[in-house]
């Protein structure tokens, strides 16, 4: 408990338990962004369609800390999401999951470059996924929703990401990891 | 040290990179199981949903309310004009009920004189409304009553006055209700007093298109909407609302449903309803030209 209480977590405090502290805050962050979308406040049409704080969420910490956010937990989540959102359950999980590993792969690299390059990257893996989600569901002719929606989505997650990179960092202390930090198992990040 | 670290990632890469196949084809297994047999899929969407939805209510209902509180708040800042209005309405109405009294003593007349019964199969379970779709793109509700208070897929839904949707996924104790303003909701209509027939098509905007129309001609705005119990969707003569025309010049149904607060949502129990027990349950003859037998899954004792 006290590695959470303790801001910026000290490089020593990086231990299991901090780990799936966090894993578990992820996890939590997920609940609480569901439930305020499942609220009843909203049962005419709208016209506009917040971000997907989730997502932008899910790839901010892949990009600075892939541990945080293991493959299972990103599966769970986004398949969760995917049932309770009354989407077609599993293929927005999946083409997630592979942006967030996608992510995870060019997480090291990404260390030393811009917050611009950064955010331009990201943009485009959830681009890139909300094509082939929209593809998809067309060429199994399922109605992917309307498409000014679907952009302006897009659009408001972009918009959003810095703001949820700036409070995960502030909040939960996520940043790039640095040469010197070691993770659980004493290997180097 | 080093030693190490090489052999445990040697160890690692390879299990990731299978863990992550697994995990993908696992996702898009069910994405096409989804697409190949719907109704299972959305059986089991429906039990998580009733197992994750009811745990979050003891949240979700205060916090809805000190939202609606504080909008509630926000409308005292115009409540004169609130209240003029109001007055004006009620001149209006008052002259209204006056006519719905004088109707309502010669229906009472009329039904005496016919020995009328009213049909004692089409009563309501009551529901409160859990949470919403939770996504711009789909319309629809989650409320407290499943099939343990016997409620089943494809009975219609109301609130005091008008057709809110029609059940579809059904979990022990929740079940979700398609509104008629979702991309996917289509109500089979009459339109009075011309009687032309029509699909009130839904299209994620507040008021539905009319489709299907014999002859547009005859249909003008403020006609009533009601249900015509075509192809079993729905006992016939429940309001929708009434006709009404875009700037476009299309013809759309203005809802009666109050969609702004739904609260409490009426379940009405019909017998009839046809279930949709198997892809295209719906749309497809129950006898396929050329086979012997009906499909075990639609023999006449389902609905």
């Amino acid at each position: 408990m006290n590695q959470l209480l303790t801001w910026p977590p000290a490089m020593a405090d990086r231990s299991a338990t901090h780990l799936w502290l966090i894993r578990l805050a992820y996890v939590g962050i997920a609940f609480v962004v569901l439930f305020a979308h499942l609220l009843p406040l909203e049962t005419t049409p709208r016209l506009f369609a917040g971000p997907d704080i989730v997502v932008a969420l899910t790839f901010a910490w892949a990009l600075r800390r892939p541990d945080y956010v293991p493959m299972v937990l990103v599966a769970a989540v986004m398949l969760l999401t995917d049932l309770l959102f009354q989407r077609p359950p599993g293929l927005w999980a999946a083409l997630v999951l592979m942006a967030t590993e996608w992510l995870k792969s060019r997480g090291g690299r990404m260390r030393d470059s811009t917050f611009a390059e950064e955010w331009l990257v990201v943009a485009t893996a959830l681009l890139v996924i909300t094509v082939i989600y929209r593809l998809v569901l067309g060429v199994l002719i399922v109605s992917p929703g309307a498409l000014l929606l679907s952009v302006i989505q897009f659009a408001m997650t972009v918009i959003a990401y810095p703001l949820v990179v700036a409070v995960s960092y502030l909040i939960f202390g996520v940043r790039h990891a640095t040469p010197g930090d070691y993770d659980a198992m004493g290997r180097s990040l | 040290m080093a030693q190490d670290r090489t052999n445990s990632e040697d160890f690692t890469g390879p299990l990731k990179r299978l863990l992550l196949a697994v995990l993908l084809l696992c996702l898009l297994g069910l994405f096409l199981l989804w697409r190949i047999d719907s109704p299972r899929v959305e059986r089991f969407r429906a039990q998580i949903v009733d197992a994750v939805v009811p745990n979050m209510d003891w949240a979700m209902a205060p916090v809805t309310g000190a939202v609606n509180i504080l909008r509630d708040f926000q409308s005292y800042q115009n409540i004169y004009e609130q209240n003029q209005e109001l007055r004006r309405e009620l001149r209006k109405m008052t002259a209204w009920k006056e006519a719905a009294l004088q109707l309502e003593q010669e229906n009472a007349r009329l039904r005496d004189l016919n020995n009328v019964q009213l049909d004692p199969r089409l009563t309501f379970i009551t529901g409160v409304v859990l949470a919403d779709s939770g996504s711009p793109f789909r319309q629809s509700v989650l409320i407290n009553v499943g099939s343990r208070d016997g409620i089943v897929d494809g009975w219609a839904t109301m609130d005091g006055i008008g057709l809110v949707g029609r059940i579809s996924g059904v979990g022990a104790n929740t079940s979700r209700v398609i509104l008629l303003t979702d991309p996917t909701s289509r109500i089979p209509t009459v339109i009075q007093p011309s009687g032309q027939r029509a699909l009130v098509v839904g299209d994620n905007t507040g008021k539905p298109f009319i489709e299907f129309l014999e002859n547009p001609d005859l249909v003008r705005p403020s006609d009533r909407i009601v249900t015509s119990g075509d192809g079993e969707v729905f006992p016939p003569g429940l309001l929708v609302g009434q006709v009404e025309r875009d700037a476009g010049g299309r013809l759309r149904a203005g809802l009666a449903a109050d969609y702004e607060r739904l609260e409490f949502l009426r379940v009405l129990r019909d017998h009839g309803a046809r279930r949709v027990s198997q892809p295209g349950g719906l749309i497809l003859p129950e006898e396929l030209p050329g086979a012997d037998e009906p499909a075990p899954d639609v023999a006449p004792g389902d609905g």
